[in-house]
C-alpha cells in the first residue's frame, strides 16, 4: 500500500501542472491562506495535561519530599527501624484537611481515591517527620512540619482537645466555676479561698520569731482573781505557749493564738444547714473537703436546681470536688480515688 | 442355657430336652423359653442398725462458738472495769468564775446543798443532755458573760427596766443561757422563780377552775406545785420576809400586813384551792420588797402569748391571759407590775409548733416574721399591750470554734461516743452543723454514721 502511495505521489508531482485545474493568479489574491495557530503557551508543568494539575503537582512534590527524606533518614541510619524502636515511638495525631477542604485547595473536584492517596502520602511524610524529631534532627523535622502544616486543619488543637476535660478557669477574684450533675439535679458551684488576715499571711510566708505571744500572756494573767487558782486548776491551766524548743514556725505559737478558719457554704443563698436538714446530705457535701484535708480552706456559693435532696447534694458534691481540684491540683488524685467506692 | 442368655450371646439355642436327653438319656418335654428359675444369690446386707451402737457420744445443742459467754477473767477491757468509772471532772459554775477569760470553758452546775435545778425541773432537751452527760453542766459562752453582766446591772433597779427575751435560731442555746442565768441568780442570793416549761401552763395538762373574784381561770395543782418548788429553792430568803399588804382568802383566812410570807405560802401548800390566789399574792409581795432582787425566768415564753388549749363551758378556747398565773406572768413581763429590784427573763422556744411565736411578739422584739405580713393582719390589742417594752437579746446562731471545741471535748469525756476524738472530725462536724449547738451535738456527735 505504501509503495502504491509513493508511486502515486510521484506521479502526481509529475503531472500536477497537467491534471490540476487552471486557476488564474488574479483570483488567488483574495484567498486567505491558513494562518499558523497562535503559539500555545507551554504549560508550567507537565501535569497540565492531567486536567488536575494542582493535585498532581502537590502529590508529586510530596512524593519527592518523601523520597528525599527517606534517603536522608537512611543515610542517618534511622531507617529501617528496629521493631522495638518502631513500637516505642510517640503516637501521631494528625488532623488532615477534609476532602472538601483539599478540593478547595486543589481548585478541582477530588475523588475519594485521589484523596486517600494524598492522605497516605501525608501520613508517610508525617511518620518521617516524627522519626526525625525523635532522633533529634529538629531542623529536618521543622522543614517537614512546615510542609505538612499546609495540609492540616486550622482548628487542629480544638479537635484534638475534644473529649478532654477543659482546665477550670479562675475569675478576677480567684473563684472557680464548676458544674456538677447527679440524677435530675444540676449544681453550679463557685469556690473561693478563705481570706487570711495580714498577720496570718505574714506568718505563713515568713518564718521569723513572732513577738506577740509574750505580750498576750501578760494581758491574760491578771484577769483571774487569786482565790480561784487554788481551787480550780482546770480553768486556769498554764496559758497557751509554744513548745519551748521552737523559735519559729507553727509550733512556736500557742494553740489558742492560731485562728481556725471555717468553711461556709451557701446554697441558693441559704446556709447549707438550713437547706439540707438531713445528716446524710450534709455529710455527703462536706466529704470532698475531708478527703482533701482542706476543711476551712475554701468557701462555697452554689446554685442548685432540679431533683430532690439526694440528687442535689450529690450534684453539689461533684461540683465542690471539681472546684477543690482546680484550686489544689495535688489533691485531685485523692478526690478521684475517694469517690470510686462511695455511691453518691 | 436359657433362651434369653442365648439371645444375648448369640449362640445357638440348645433345647433343654436335647441337652438333658443327650446327657441322661431322659426325654423331657419342655419348651425352649421356659427355663428353670435360678435361686437368688444370698448377699450379705450392708445395713447397720443403730441399736448396735450405744457408745456413740451424744452431742449437745448445736455449738456456735460465738455465743459462748466469756469467762470473767478474760474481761480485761477498761469498759468492764466498773469500779474504775470516773465521773466528769469539771470546774464548778460560780459567779466569780464567769469572766471573759472563762469563755468557752465547760462548767458543772453545783449539786448538793442547792437543790435549785432539781427543784424547778428542766426543759426536756436539757434534761436529756444532762442524763447522757451524767452531770448537769454547760459551756460558758460570750453571750453568757453579756447576759450575766446585764443581770448584775439590773439587781439594783426595777424589773420594768430589764425585761429581756432571748431570741435566736432554733438550737442556738437560748434555754441553756436562761438556765445559766437562773443558776447565777440563785448563787448571787437573788430570789428566783424559774418556769422551765411554760407550755405546761397552757396545754391543758393541769386542772383549772374559774375564780369569780379575778374573773380568770386558776390552775390549783400547778400553783401548789410551783409554791412547793419555790420554797425548796428560796426558803432561806423568804423566811426573812414579811408581807406589806393585807390578804383575805375565800376560806376565811386573813393575813394582815407584817405577817410572815412563809405562812402565806404554807396556806397555799396546804390548800390547793387557795394556791392560785396565794401565788398571785406572793408575787405581789416579792414585787414590793427591796431586800432581795427577784429573777422571774420563763422558758417557752411565747406560749404565754398564744391561745391555750383549755376550753370554757361553751367550748371556746381560753386565751392564755385569761388564766390567772399566765396573766400574772404577762403583767410582770409587760411592766404593768414590776419587782422593785430584779429582772424578767424569757426565752423563746421553737420546738413545739402548736405554740409558735405570735405576730405581736415578733414585731415587739423586732424579729423577722416567718410568713409575710401586712398592716391588715389582725393584731390583738391585749397582746400588743403585753408585748410592749420587751428587749430582744439575740443569741448568736453559731458557736465559736473554741466553744464548739469545748463542747466536743465535754462529750468525749463521757467516754461513751462512737466517733474518734480528733480535730479533723471536729471541724467536719462543725462545718456540717454550721456551728449550731443542737445540730452539732445531736446530729454531728450523736447521730452521725460516717466517721
Amino acid at each position: 500500500m505504501n509503495i502504491a502511495k509513493k508511486a502515486a505521489g510521484g506521479a502526481l508531482r509529475f503531472r500536477a501542472y497537467a491534471t490540476a485545474a487552471y486557476v488564474p493568479p488574479a483570483s488567488m489574491e483574495n484567498v486567505q491562506r491558513g494562518r499558523l495557530p497562535p503559539p500555545k503557551p507551554k504549560p508550567e508543568s507537565p501535569t497540565f495535561y492531567t486536567g488536575r494539575a494542582t493535585y498532581y503537582d502537590q502529590l508529586l512534590a510530596l512524593e519527592n519530599a518523601s523520597k528525599q527524606t527517606r534517603s536522608a533518614l537512611q543515610q542517618l541510619q534511622l531507617l529501617p527501624l528496629s521493631r522495638f524502636a518502631q513500637q516505642n515511638l510517640p503516637p501521631l495525631h494528625p488532623v488532615w484537611k477534609s476532602q472538601v477542604d483539599l478540593a478547595e485547595l486543589m481548585e478541582a473536584k477530588l475523588t475519594t481515591s485521589r484523596y486517600r492517596r494524598f492522605v497516605s502520602q501525608l501520613n508517610q511524610l508525617n511518620q518521617y517527620r516524627r522519626l526525625a524529631e525523635v532522633a533529634g534532627h529538629l531542623a529536618l523535622a521543622e522543614r517537614l512540619q512546615r510542609v505538612l502544616d499546609m495540609f492540616e486543619r486550622e482548628n487542629k488543637e480544638a479537635i484534638l482537645a475534644r473529649g478532654k476535660a477543659k482546665p477550670t478557669k479562675f475569675d478576677e477574684f480567684g473563684r472557680t466555676y464548676t458544674v456538677g450533675r447527679r440524677k435530675e439535679s444540676t449544681a453550679r458551684v463557685w469556690v473561693i479561698r478563705t481570706q487570711l488576715s495580714p498577720e496570718e499571711q505574714a506568718a505563713a510566708s515568713s518564718s521569723t520569731t513572732p513577738a506577740e505571744p509574750p505580750q498576750v500572756q501578760t494581758s491574760e494573767s491578771p484577769a483571774p482573781p487569786p482565790a480561784q487558782t487554788v481551787e480550780d486548776p482546770i480553768v486556769h491551766s498554764a496559758p497557751a505557749v509554744g513548745i519551748p524548743g521552737f523559735e519559729s514556725g507553727p509550733l512556736s505559737i500557742g494553740p489558742t493564738q492560731v485562728k481556725v478558719h471555717t468553711t461556709n457554704i451557701l446554697i441558693n443563698n441559704i446556709p447549707f444547714t438550713d437547706y439540707f436538714p438531713n445528716v446524710a446530705d450534709r455529710e455527703r457535701i462536706v466529704r470532698p473537703f475531708r478527703v482533701a484535708g482542706l476543711i476551712g480552706a475554701f468557701n462555697v456559693f452554689a446554685l442548685v436546681r432540679g431533683g430532690g435532696s439526694t440528687g442535689q447534694s450529690g450534684a453539689l458534691t461533684l461540683g465542690i470536688a471539681k472546684g477543690i481540684a482546680a484550686h489544689a491540683p495535688e489533691v485531685e488524685p485523692l478526690l478521684r480515688k475517694g469517690f470510686t467506692s462511695l455511691k453518691l | 442355657m436359657s433362651l434369653v442368655a442365648a439371645l444375648r450371646t448369640g449362640r445357638a439355642v440348645h433345647t433343654t430336652s436335647a441337652t438333658l436327653a443327650s446327657s441322661a438319656g431322659v426325654i423331657v418335654h419342655s419348651r425352649g423359653y421356659a427355663a428353670a428359675v435360678k435361686p437368688a444369690k444370698k448377699v450379705s446386707s450392708k445395713f447397720k442398725a443403730n441399736s448396735g451402737r450405744e457408745d456413740k457420744e451424744k452431742q449437745g445443742p448445736r455449738d456456735a462458738g460465738a455465743y459462748h459467754p466469756m469467762p470473767v477473767n478474760s474481761l480485761s477491757d477498761p469498759v468492764f472495769q466498773t469500779e474504775n468509772i470516773t465521773s466528769l471532772q469539771l470546774p464548778t459554775f460560780r459567779p466569780e468564775a464567769i469572766t471573759p477569760s472563762a469563755v468557752a470553758k465547760p462548767m458543772a452546775f453545783p449539786q448538793g446543798e442547792s437543790k435549785a435545778l432539781k427543784a424547778y425541773g428542766l426543759p426536756r432537751n436539757i434534761l436529756v443532755d444532762h442524763l447522757l452527760l451524767t452531770k448537769p453542766c454547760s459551756v460558758i459562752r460570750e453571750s453568757t458573760v453579756d447576759l450575766l453582766d446585764q443581770l448584775d446591772k439590773a439587781s439594783g433597779s426595777s424589773s420594768k427596766d430589764t425585761r429581756v427575751v432571748l431570741t435566736g435560731k432554733t438550737g442556738c442555746g437560748k434555754s441553756y443561757l436562761l438556765l445559766q442565768a437562773v443558776q447565777y441568780s440563785i448563787q448571787k442570793e437573788w430570789i428566783s422563780l424559774y418556769i422551765p416549761r411554760a407550755i405546761n401552763l397552757v396545754n391543758s395538762s393541769s386542772s383549772y377552775a374559774y375564780d369569780a373574784r379575778t374573773q380568770t381561770y386558776g390552775q390549783p395543782a400547778f400553783a401548789q406545785q410551783l409554791l412547793k418548788r419555790f420554797v425548796d429553792v428560796n426558803e432561806a430568803h423568804v423566811r426573812s420576809l414579811a408581807t406589806q399588804a393585807a390578804y383575805t382568802f375565800d376560806d376565811g383566812r386573813e393575813f394582815s400586813s407584817g405577817a410572815q410570807v412563809m405562812d402565806l405560802i404554807n396556806l397555799g401548800l396546804e390548800n390547793q384551792n387557795q394556791a392560785p390566789t396565794v401565788l398571785t399574792a406572793l408575787l405581789d409581795e416579792l414585787a414590793k420588797q427591796t431586800t432581795y432582787p427577784v429573777l422571774l425566768a420563763i422558758d417557752d415564753f411565747q406560749a404565754l402569748y398564744c391561745m391555750s388549749q383549755y376550753r370554757d363551758p361553751f367550748f371556746k378556747s381560753i386565751k392564755a391571759y385569761h388564766l390567772t398565773f399566765p396573766r400574772t406572768l404577762l403583767e410582770f413581763a409587760s411592766g404593768k407590775k414590776s419587782f422593785a429590784r430584779g429582772a424578767v427573763l424569757g426565752a423563746l422556744s421553737t420546738q413545739n409548733t402548736t405554740f409558735r411565736v405570735p405576730l405581736e411578739l415578733v414585731e415587739s422584739l423586732g424579729l423577722v416574721p416567718s410568713v409575710p405580713t401586712n398592716p391588715y393582719v389582725r393584731r390583738e390589742a391585749e397582746l400588743l399591750e403585753y408585748a410592749k417594752g420587751l428587749k430582744n437579746f439575740p443569741v448568736p446562731e453559731r458557736l465559736s470554734i473554741d466553744e464548739a471545741a469545748s463542747l466536743f471535748d465535754l462529750w468525749h469525756q463521757t467516754k461513751a461516743l462512737h466517733i474518734p476524738r480528733g480535730d479533723e472530725i471536729f471541724l467536719a462536724k462543725y462545718t456540717e452543723s454550721g456551728g449550731n449547738a443542737r445540730e452539732f451535738v445531736k446530729k454531728g456527735i450523736l447521730q452521725t454514721v460516717t466517721v
